[in-house]
């Protein structure tokens, strides 16, 4: 019978009540969903790449090593020499290594130089392997790799031709339009940063740059494909590279041995150290995005407490019957809280349900163009604490009106 | 004395009430007035003389500051709060001009609301005693469901009366049940009230400023004479 006064009481009132819910809905629904996106959007960061032990590269910063080595951003301010990367590669407590030259773009997308090592050890996510949607990883050396965004974006299938673009630039006006290479595989979606890379050998990008130097095509020098085929391309130079040590345990000694390399100044980090550090660097966006959701949480729940308060003078001859009939204060009190209650509990409904929606309609969207992957798992814990966090605080909204409510009954009212 | 108190359902000795704030002029000051069990007084006086706050200290909404309140034996002035409420749900019918119910609840669920805050609550029979109740107040089974702000005003103040007595009350006070009623209303409400207090013997406590309506009761007290309000006495 409470409940159902209750109920019914706000059915009675649904004009105000429906504006209510969905002035609360829509907080919540912000508040809801700037958590999940915060969490989907930072689980997906944290796993841009797993199993890698260290990544190496000229000395550098951390931050700035993780940006140009995984997430293709900014450029290297030195290379490695190879025969650096072959001395550390045949430590004895590394197990396998991938070597990492940069440099040279396709229409934007950055062209990663590597070896097959790449596609057996490189893992993201939780220990996830990268996989071919198509085809299979280079083996001739004209042979690309493509991202999935590459491959869907510019719209390229298997055995279709492209040409390899001079520098980082989208427009790149010097092209290696003499050596075209053939799209042998495409990866399936992976949500990170190799979605949008073109990955050729190592001996392609050497391929490619023998008759340049200094950045400008050398004219009249000719070394035609079949020849290239037959020289024994080695890099002399690399960006940087990834170890897979047998024990982690040997991590930081592997790491300090780096550091302190003689021949050449390098420096090693841990990928899900800088990866953390990283993201502490967007903390403050963070923090004010969810500031935001809070204070729009807290005008909707004064919104609430005024549109309660506001009924209980219209509702003076219902509290004295109620009271008449035998309804102790408390009653009353306890009464306008159940209300705010169901008004929260249903705008809370009316938040997941829409939100759920949202991410449902605009989860292809966001993946092929952002490259994020949205879990459709709602119940969080954290959003469990949030939905806890806000009943609470309707009950606190909800207290003055309910307090009101109980000094009329007091009064006899 | 003893046996004097035992044979009347209200007793009021000294009874003062002040409301806060008002700088102690006594809205109520009543030296002695009494209902025996069974009885049926008509009370009238001009509104603002105290009549709600008598009726409120009367059923244990309000607290007298001084003086004794005895409802059925029951010192309302030596029990709690808590233990007011409960007495006034178990024992003290009440009418109203209006707001007799709650409007957006239908008939039934407003008779089982008041049910729930009396002592005895077994609901095996009380669905059944809710409808013999209506039934015999006119009320066409139709209309059980319908909120009650639909019902006209006749209906809604014989439900008013259904409510009141779901809980088989000793006493039944009704404050201007008829004055929002039109003549024809008024003769039908009257009469139905007169029968069913007759038929429960139940005491009856009914105020109104309507004259007219004196010639139902055999004992008519003027509110002037119960309280002095303001005077200091």
């Amino acid at each position: 019978m409470f409940f159902r006064l209750a109920f019914k009481s706000l059915f009675n009132r649904k004009g105000s009540v429906v504006l209510t819910i969905l002035a609360m809905s829509v907080s919540i629904f912000v508040l809801l969903g700037v958590e999940h996106i915060r969490t989907q959007t930072k689980e997906s960061f944290n796993s841009t790449v797993s199993g890698v032990d260290l990544i190496v590269g000229a000395r550098t910063g951390s931050i700035n090593l993780l940006l140009y080595s995984v997430f293709r951003i900014g450029s290297p301010t030195n290379n490695i020499d190879w025969d650096t990367y072959q001395a550390i590669a045949k430590n004895s407590k590394v197990a396998w290594a991938i070597p990492i030259s940069l440099g040279d773009s396709h229409k934007g997308y950055r062209v990663m130089g590597t070896s097959g090592d790449y596609f057996k050890h490189f893992s993201y996510g939780d220990k996830r392997q990268l996989t071919f949607a198509e085809g299979k990883h280079f083996s001739a050396l004209f042979d690309v790799v493509l991202g999935s965004e590459v491959a869907r974006r510019l719209g390229y299938s298997l055995d279709d031709k492209i040409v390899l673009g001079h520098g980082l630039g989208k427009t790149s006006f010097s092209l290696h339009d003499d050596r075209p290479f053939k799209i042998a595989g495409i990866l399936a979606t992976t949500g990170t940063p190799v979605d949008q890379t073109v990955h050729i050998s190592l001996q392609g990008i050497e391929a490619i740059h023998i008759d340049w130097q200094h950045g400008v095509k050398i004219l009249g020098s000719n070394v035609t494909t079949d020849q290239l085929e037959s020289l024994a391309l080695k890099p002399k130079t690399i960006t940087a590279f990834m170890l897979g040590l047998h024990s982690r345990m040997a991590t930081f000694g592997v790491q300090r041995d780096i550091n302190s390399y003689r021949q050449e100044p390098l420096s090693a980090i841990l990928p899900g150290v800088a990866l953390s550090e990283l993201w502490q660097m967007m903390g403050v966006l963070e923090n004010t995005l969810r500031l935001i959701s809070g204070l729009i949480l807290i005008a909707a729940l004064l919104g609430l407490s005024a549109m309660m308060l506001a009924s209980i003078r219209e509702r003076e001859d219902e509290i004295h019957l109620l009271r008449v009939i035998g309804a102790p204060p408390v009653f009353l009190f306890l009464l306008i809280e159940m209300e705010a209650l169901l008004i929260s509990f249903l705008s809370i409904l009316l938040a997941i349900s829409g939100l759920y929606l949202s991410l449902l309609l605009s989860s292809d969207f966001l993946a092929s163009n952002f490259s994020l992957h949205m879990g459709r798992s709602l119940l969080s814990k954290n959003n469990l604490l949030f939905i806890l966090l806000i009943i609470g605080a309707t009950m606190i909204a909800a207290v003055l009106p309910s307090f009101f409510a109980y000094k009329n009954a007091k009064l006899g009212r | 004395m003893a046996d004097k108190i035992f044979f009347m359902t209200i007793q009021l000795q000294d009874v003062r009430y002040t409301y806060p704030g008002t700088l102690g002029k006594a809205v109520l000051n009543i030296n002695s007035w009494s209902v025996a069990t069974g009885e049926q007084v008509f009370v009238h006086g001009p509104s603002g003389g105290g009549k709600s706050t008598l009726l409120n200290v009367l059923s244990g909404i309000l607290q007298a500051d001084t003086g004794e309140v005895s409802v059925m034996g029951q010192r309302l002035d030596k029990i709690n709060s808590r233990q007011r409420d409960r007495f006034r749900a178990d024992h003290i019918g009440y009418i109203f001009q209006q707001f007799n119910l709650i409007p957006y609840l239908d008939a039934m669920d407003n008779i089982k609301l008041a049910h729930q805050f009396a002592k005895e609550n077994q609901s095996s029979s009380l669905k059944n005693d809710i409808k013999s109740l209506l039934s015999s107040f006119d009320i066409d089974s139709s209309d059980w469901h319908k909120p009650v702000a639909k019902l006209s005003i006749g209906q809604q103040q014989r439900i008013a009366i259904a409510r009141a007595m779901i809980n088989k009350p000793e006493l039944l006070i009704a404050d201007e049940p008829t004055s929002s009623l039109d003549q024809g209303n008024r003769d039908n409400f009257m009469s139905e009230l007169m029968t069913m207090v007759t038929e429960h013997n139940t005491t009856l406590l009914f105020v109104s400023h309507d004259m007219s309506l004196a010639k139902y009761f055999n004992r008519i007290d003027a509110l002037a004479d119960i309280t002095t309000s303001g005077a200091d006495r």
